[in-house]
């Protein structure tokens, strides 16, 4: 069941379904099917059904006075204690919805705490439940989940007994410190140490009092472990130094956060821009009966000795905001202590909420209700307009807060907890909500990353030219290009002409070239040639004045006619003698290209024509590769000849055969870093990036899935062996293959390559610059990528087994398929191949 | 997977198979109410699909648009273009069979219902390509859809057919212009 159901009848109790956009087709039986039935008697909704449905829309309504609600749902709730659909109903959504909709937490918390005045009985019920959960939560190291619940509680600390919620976070403490002291490499700590400070602000800004000593002491402890810069935060820097060493230019999240509830604990816990919706205007009388309702004591949860991490491994987080660098602050700065909550609460949400962007979005839009009033100006206030607020009152847009919290998420490094592309459609939801408040904002966050382009590592740069070219689609192509146009007389290796160019690129992908030309003014039209137009690229061969023009021909119609295998050796032997005699140094490689020149031309009509072709040329060509080195290469050659001017074909071609094993991993990144960098000018492309990184992840993919072979519960020993033996070649491979482009990227950085650049005196000093530039950034993603390879297999590996199943418990269930999933991740291509290896 | 959510999931199936279902068993069937959805459950096919079907393209959308989009969600195994059964041209829809079921689910919360090519597309869940499935179904060759639709939509051949076929009939009896 769905609460947001929008269909027709939709809401209480319907059947789960169906997306709402895979419904609307509209019968001719329904405009007038329903004068016709005779009227149902009237029907009164039962209590628990309008309870619950005021209990999840809690807050969302800014016109409404949520204090007004809170009471209300509170005094429904006390006084029909007796009805068990409406209490039972009650509690499982609280738990629900601290997980699903943590935005909601302060305001649920507001009802549990205003009900206890009449009836505790509901607080022991509520308790008792999210004890379990949370329990649950902390046995699987699910931070995430455990954060939320804590928050939940410690909206509470106003009706424990005693310490109440800073028992379990100094527990929670005592862990980190334990795992810190074993690893100063620990991940885990940092986590557990982020769940303690974004839990102690809630419980401050809670209607409990008096607990500033116990704050003061855990922030004292948590200090050095939030405040040491972890190894790998270098890492994940979203704007690296060019120099190698150099410190990170971004402050940690953690050690921020820990700064902002210092500067909190010293203004004695203001956090105003955490709501408090148990407040309302309340009568002293009333205010007494808070104060001495019942207390509870703290729900009976064990943190485990062993604390151990789900399944997303932990990295350290930077503070990320695309509004960094503007004259008036439109969202809080990296300074303010409203901007790690605010912005935690935010990416809970998107990314809690992956299963319906409609709703995140919508969320996200209605951020200014979930925060104390007058925290942002208005909704869709223009920039210009910021200047008119005067005093102390904030000048944050809610619109750039949340597109903000979105990017922080796309730019999260090493990688966002979902697919990029969810990301990409939370803010074209969020856009379509709200056109005229969030395109603005949207501008403004694309001109600062593009004006930061050389700055921004580089695998963030391609996730914001994919993301904009995305983005783009979605919204009829339009940007104001116009105000890039000088930088389109830049040297192609600048990395802003070198976004430019594959932006368009990105967008003809998604579309088509004359319509992208259509959305540009004059001085980008040259950027896009006129063979993109072509539907098909020519054909060679057809020029009777190319080499073996003759042959060619004959080889492309002997494909086209599906003739057998014998039919063309004639043909290349006629090829390689003609080479021989002309002189040319490896005359197999003038038949390789004849061969594969035609069949990229015999299946120039769509993606399932080539494949079907290479399907039919397979023996041959697995023939012809194995032969040598060069003569895959020479494959690579051939194909990405034929799609220059449309490489993103090219691409998908190659990683084709790389799936059929006509290439290897280590031919395309030698052939890409090695024979063709051009002294690195390959390297501002995005297809090479996009080549390297596809196969590079591919053979990572094959690695993860040996790795979840091998950690099936009850796996024979023999087998278990046979795959330990599988999986230590395959990292070798994986690491020979990384340190290939490890060495080319670093002696492009280090301007080794001497000899060609004398040959090249042409290229100006500048561009020589630039070219060591790319070099460096390639170098620093694919560090981290293996980094993070080999410390996920690591950890993977250090993880129990888990025993094999004997009773269907729902739960693990849940939790084996979701890690199952997990380990094929997106490289699911490469499962199908572990048993060749084993 | 927890059955139940306070908001509605965008990677359920559509009803188009469960509706073929009672279609096939007749409507008076005992369904859920009895315990018989519990076996239901077990045998639906859909549980590990991979493949998806797409909806309303345009005519002239390539394959190589639609795996530039796809792949953002995995890469893909196979992409069956449809084709009107006569002209054997694309007529407006496509499977897309990815290698896991997880990506065909991500497809659905994450691409489905977004634009490619500037139209608003449709994924839902599908059991996966079989031959012959590429063809449309309507009288003249193409989705059924396209036979009646009485907008104009440059994206799929202008007006619905059979309306088209009408109108034309109408006006070489009458004369153009009527």
């Amino acid at each position: 069941m769905a609460d947001y159901d929008r269909r027709r009848r939709g809401g209480g109790g319907g059947g789960g379904g169906g997306g709402h956009f895979n419904n609307r087709k509209r019968r001719y039986r329904d405009d007038d099917y329903e004068d016709r039935r005779p009227q149902r008697r009237r029907y009164e909704e039962p209590l628990a059904v309008t309870v619950r449905k005021q209990v999840l829309s809690i807050a969302e309504s800014p016109v409404r006075r949520v204090e007004d609600d809170v009471a209300t749902i509170a005094k429904a709730l006390a006084e029909n204690y007796f009805d068990h659909d409406l209490t039972s109903g009650f509690v499982d959504l609280a738990v629900q919805l601290t997980v699903e909709q943590p935005l909601k937490i302060p305001f649920v918390a507001a009802i549990v705490l205003l009900a206890n005045v009449q009836k505790p009985e509901l607080t022991v019920d509520v308790l008792s439940k999210v004890g379990e959960s949370l329990q649950r939560r902390l046995d699987l190291g699910e931070w995430r989940e455990v954060k939320l619940y804590l928050r939940f509680l410690a909206c509470l600390q106003g009706i424990f007994e005693g310490d109440g919620i800073f028992t379990i976070l100094e527990e929670l403490f005592s862990r980190a410190a334990d795992l810190q002291m074993k690893s100063s490499e620990d991940s885990l700590g940092l986590e557990l140490v982020k769940v303690i400070l974004m839990t102690i602000p809630y419980a401050m800004s809670s209607s409990a009092s008096g607990f500033e000593t116990q704050a003061s002491a855990l922030l004292e402890k948590t200090d050095i472990i939030a405040s040491t810069a972890h190894p790998l935060e270098a890492l994940v820097d979203p704007f690296p130094s060019a120099e190698v060493g150099a410190p990170t230019s971004s402050e940690s999240a953690l050690a921020l956060l820990q700064k902002h509830m210092q500067e909190e604990a010293k203004s004695s816990w203001e956090l105003s821009c955490l709501p408090r919706p148990w407040k309302g205007n309340r009568s002293s009388e009333e205010e007494d009966a808070l104060n001495a309702a019942q207390k509870h004591p703290f729900p009976q949860v064990a943190v485990p000795q062993v604390v151990q991490n789900g399944a997303r491994a932990i990295f350290p987080e930077v503070y990320f905001s695309v509004y960094g660098e503007q004259e008036i602050e439109t969202v809080p700065g990296p300074t303010d202590t409203a901007a790690l909550l605010i912005r935690d609460a935010l990416s809970d949400t998107i990314n809690v909420l992956d299963f319906n962007r409609m709703i995140a979005a919508k969320f996200l839009t209605d951020v200014d209700c979930y925060f104390a009033p007058d925290t942002f100006v208005k909704r869709a206030t223009p920039f210009d307009k910021l200047r008119e607020v005067t005093g102390d009152k904030a000048t944050w847009k809610p619109e750039d807060v949340i597109v903000d919290a979105a990017f922080g998420q796309l730019m999260q490094l090493p990688s966002p907890e979902h697919k990029l592309v969810y990301y990409h459609s939370v803010l074209t939801e969020t856009c379509k909500l709200a056109p005229a408040a969030v395109a603005p904002s949207l501008g403004r966050a694309i001109r600062f990353l593009y004006r930061n382009v050389d700055r921004l590592d580089l695998e963030l740069s391609q996730r914001f030219l994919d993301w904009f070219a995305h983005h783009l689609s979605n919204f009829g192509f339009t940007w104001k290009w116009t105000e890039w146009v000088d930088d389109v007389n830049l040297p192609e290796v600048h990395p802003k002409k070198a976004f430019i160019i594959d932006s368009l690129d990105k967008e003809i992908r998604l579309s088509f070239s004359k319509r992208i030309k259509g959305t540009l003014p004059v001085p980008y039209q040259a950027l896009i040639s006129e063979a993109k137009d072509k539907d098909a690229p020519d054909f060679k061969y057809n020029d009777e004045s190319t080499p073996f023009a003759a042959e060619g021909k004959e080889i492309a119609q002997l494909i086209r006619r599906k003739a057998g295998n014998e039919e063309f050796t004639p043909i290349f032997e006629k090829i390689e003698q003609d080479a021989t005699a002309s002189g040319l140094s490896d005359p197999a490689h003038a038949s390789t290209d004849a061969y594969v020149t035609s069949i990229c031309w015999v299946g120039s009509k769509s993606l399932s024509h080539v494949l079907a072709c290479i399907e039919r040329c397979q023996e041959r060509l697995l023939a012809l590769s194995s032969t040598s080195p060069t003569c895959r290469k020479q494959i690579i050659t051939s194909v990405m000849d034929y799609w220059k001017d449309q490489t993103g074909v090219g691409v998908v071609i190659l990683d084709k055969l790389l799936n059929y094993q006509i290439l290897t991993p280590a031919s395309i990144l030698e052939w890409v870093l090695i024979d063709n960098v051009a002294r690195g000018t390959l390297l501002a492309k995005t297809w090479s990036y996009e080549l390297v990184s596809h196969t590079t992840s591919k053979v990572a993919g094959r690695v993860r899935s040996i790795v979840g072979a091998i950690r099936q519960p009850g796996l024979p020993g023999e087998q278990q062996g046979e795959l330990q033996q599988a999986l230590a070649r395959e990292l070798e491979t994986m690491k020979n293959l990384f340190s290939i482009i490890q060495d080319a990227a670093v002696s492009i950085r280090d301007g080794n390559q001497d000899e060609m650049m004398e040959s090249s005196d042409a290229l100006r000093a500048q561009e020589e610059d630039l070219l060591k530039a790319w070099g460096g950034k390639w170098a620093r993603v694919f560090q981290r990528k293996y980094a993070v390879e080999d410390s996920w297999v690591r950890e993977e590996l250090a993880k129990p087994i888990p025993e094999p199943e004997t009773k269907v418990d729902n739960d693990a269930k849940m939790e084996e398929v979701t890690k199952a999933e997990d380990a094929e991740g997106e490289n699911g291509a490469m499962v199908d191949d572990v048993d060749l290896i084993a | 997977m927890q059955d139940t959510y306070t908001v509605e999931r965008l990677d359920r199936p559509s009803t188009y198979y469960t509706a073929k279902k009672k279609r096939k068993y007749g409507r008076d069937q005992p369904d859920d109410r009895d315990g018989a959805g519990n076996n239901a459950e077990e045998d639906d096919p859909l549980k590990d699909a991979t493949s998806l079907y797409v909806g309303n393209l345009s005519f002239y959308t390539t394959e190589e648009q639609i795996h530039e989009l796809f792949s953002k969600c995995g890469e893909i195994k196979r992409l069956v273009m449809g084709l009107d059964r006569f002209q054997k041209t694309p007529c407006g829809f496509c499977f897309v069979e990815y290698y896991t079921h997880q990506d065909a689910l991500d497809c659905m919360k994450y691409i489905g219902g977004t634009k490619l090519d500037e139209r608003v597309i449709r994924t839902d869940l599908d059991v996966g390509f079989q031959e012959g499935r590429q063809y449309g179904r309507g009288k003249s060759g193409g989705q059924v859809r396209d036979e009646y639709r009485d907008e104009f939509d440059p994206g799929r051949g202008g007006y619905g057919r059979a309306i088209d076929a009408e109108r034309r009939k109408e006006e070489e009896e009458y004369g153009a212009g009527k």
